[in-house]
């Protein structure tokens, strides 16, 4: 933190250090599936930004879907299992 | 609407003659019929080579031609049923057969003396343009008879401004046609349609409805149009559209009286004057038209390609540089394009951030790298989430039988590929589960021992030694209700106590849950190996405590 302040006199009022973000980003590149295999030197924070909104408006899809799809699967079956499975993923 | 004029004028066309056995212009007499027939008394004859001059319309030909004009009209039934019984049918009222005859035979005949005799025809058509559409109906269904029609009106073309263009003619207008049509109705201003059956005529009209506004600028081209009678056969198959739309609009808008004759004879159905004028006049507009759009397209592209931004960037600093000096405006400029492109890639990340941190819930920090933090550890349980979510609805499907099997082998592959990950969002819901199983018949001590080290795969763990020894001791049945019931037990403690799975972040907590499930779980079986995942869970939640306490305190 104390890093940041000092540096709270940087261009453009960025308070962080560019190693930071570039820590950040490179971190947030591993997790995105499109850009992990290509050579991360070149990818730009703005791209890896934009991929990780995008990635993770996906992922609110997804879970959106696959919650639906459970909550009809489980309301349907009707076993001991579908109970112990609905308490393990609904909780 | 233009389209549809040509389109139907060239279905008439093909139909006509493959109707027609005779050989005649088929497509003309029957193209021109039909335009003749929708307007209004005007029965203009479709003379594909409009032309703006405007004869007295020999009408001496139409007794003689009213057995052809017949002909015809029942040919033009036959063939142009759609158009021409509505053709025919309005304009029966007005139609005189006498007229059409006349109106045949322009149709065939030059299409210069076409347009004169279509012009003359129109004037007087005001009272025969009644005829003149019925004339054209008859003269859509019957080629041969126009046949006759043209030779006589080839005389009387000198005195017609425009009869009816052939129909080989008007295939190859209905291109001009269209610019015809529009430049039509620019003259016409609109002449009131009274019959426009087909949509031909109304497609006609709305284009003549259109230009009308323009019609009294067009006034002048229509002379000048008139005065190229030929608008050859291009010109007449756009003017028999055009005519149409421009009949009704010189009916309707009282151009100048060039125009107005020309419109007359456009109205009646093609050929008149005015249709040949309209053509005439509509492909120059039509011409003209297009260079302006192209250069306007063409502009558009120019400011397309130039507003790229980096060029625009690299233009206005070359212009700076010629302006300033040499050396310290080469460093000015080079420092202003560098200024302005890291402004504006700052302004592309600084946006995206802002973006990803509306995706985030619960983000309230508003420096970058802490920001970039927690949208990495949010990614991180979403995607945790999706997969755990994923296995669920796989495993639902199969309950029955195979699920037990399905569990030990979850637990292994899960307890492998999540480590950490797994514990987060999995520990919460599992950790009753695992003690559950373990408070159940026989959670054997190696289980119970599984638990400690591995917080999250408790559950996974515990399951299958779990349910085998069940079965082996108690009927299935019961296994079922011992398990039941723990889960019953459980719930009441886990909804309060466990946060939603949907809820990502909760997962921060989880180190406080289980240390709440497990105490009142141990409490109610009392047993020595659900002591153990208790306290071993227990010491699993304190690490996790501290790790969550850790982040949030961040």
């Amino acid at each position: 933190m104390s890093s940041r302040r000092s540096r709270s006199r940087q261009s453009g009022g960025s308070r962080i250090t560019d190693d930071q973000i570039y820590d950040l980003v490179s971190k947030l590149q591993q997790l995105l599936p499109e850009l992990r295999n290509s050579h991360s030197d070149k990818v730009s924070a703005a791209k890896v930004l934009q991929e990780t909104c995008n990635y993770i408006r996906s992922l609110h899809r997804e879970v959106d879907d696959l919650s639906e799809r459970l909550s009809e699967l489980l309301a349907t079956t009707d076993s001991a299992q579908a109970a112990i499975i609905r308490s393990l993923l609904l909780r | 609407m233009n389209h549809c004029v040509p389109d139907s004028e060239m279905e008439d066309d093909d139909s006509i003659p493959s109707s027609l056995a005779r050989s005649k212009k088929p497509s003309m007499p029957e193209d021109q019929v039909m335009e003749l027939l929708w307007q209004n008394g005007q029965v203009v004859m479709q003379s594909q080579n409009q032309r703006s001059t405007r004869k007295s319309p020999p009408f001496k030909f139409q007794d003689s031609d009213q057995s052809a004009a017949r002909e015809i009209r029942s040919s033009s039934y036959h063939h142009h049923q759609q158009q021409q019984q509505q053709l025919v049918a309005d304009n029966h009222l007005f139609m005189q057969e006498d007229e059409m005859a006349s109106w045949l035979h322009y149709p065939l005949g030059d299409a210069s003396f076409d347009h004169d005799f279509c012009a003359d025809l129109l004037y007087p058509s005001s009272a025969t343009a009644a005829p003149c559409v019925t004339s054209t109906t008859a003269t859509t269904s019957a080629p041969p008879p126009l046949g006759t029609v043209s030779q006589i009106s080839a005389s009387a073309v000198a005195s017609a401004s425009r009869p009816p263009i052939p129909p080989s003619r008007r295939n190859e207008l209905e291109s001009t046609r269209i610019q015809n049509f529009v430049h039509f109705s620019r003259h016409k201003a609109a002449r009131a349609e009274q019959s426009a059956p087909s949509k031909f005529k109304s497609a006609v009209r709305e284009t003549t409805v259109v230009d009308s506004s323009e019609t009294p600028a067009m006034a002048p081209e229509l002379g000048a149009t008139r005065a190229m009678p030929s608008n050859t056969e291009a010109a007449s198959g756009g003017n028999n559209n055009i005519d149409v739309a421009s009949g009704a609009n010189t009916q309707s808008a009282g151009v100048s009286g060039s125009a107005s004759k020309d419109n007359l004879a456009t109205c009646e159905v093609t050929v008149t004057s005015s249709p040949g004028g309209s053509s005439s006049s509509a492909e120059p507009t039509a011409q003209k038209a297009a260079p302006t759009e192209d250069r306007k397209r063409k502009g558009r592209e120019l400011d397309a390609a130039e507003c790229h931004s980096e060029d625009v960037e690299f233009e206005s600093a070359e212009t700076k540089k010629q302006t300033r000096g040499s050396t310290s405006s080469k460093r000015s400029r080079a420092a202003e394009v560098h200024n302005l492109s890291e402004r504006r890639r700052r302004d592309r990340i600084n946006e995206k951030m802002r973006a990803l941190q509306e995706l985030i819930p619960r983000c309230n920090k508003s420096d970058k790298a802490s920001m970039l933090d927690e949208a990495i550890e949010y990614l991180k349980s979403l995607q945790l989430q999706v997969q755990m979510m994923s296995m669920g609805c796989g495993m639902v499907p199969m309950m029955f039988p195979g699920v037990q099997q399905y569990m030990p082998t979850m637990g292994m592959g899960m307890g492998m590929g999540m480590g950490m990950g797994m514990g987060m969002d999995i520990g919460r819901p599992m950790m009753p589960f695992p003690n559950v199983l373990a408070g159940s018949p026989l959670p054997t001590p190696a289980a119970a021992a599984h638990l400690g080290p591995r917080f999250p795969m408790p559950a996974f763990h515990m399951a299958p030694p779990a349910p085998p020894p069940d079965p082996s001791r108690i009927q299935p049945n019961n296994q079922s209700d011992v398990m039941l019931n723990p889960l019953s037990m459980q719930n009441p403690n886990q909804q309060p106590c466990v946060p939603s799975f949907a809820d990502p972040y909760q997962q921060y907590n989880i180190g406080l849950h289980p240390m709440q499930l497990p105490s009142p779980q141990n409490q109610t079986m009392a047993q020595p190996s659900s002591s153990r995942p208790s306290t071993s869970g227990s010491k699993g939640a304190d690490n996790l405590e501290n790790h969550p306490s850790g982040d949030m305190a961040r």
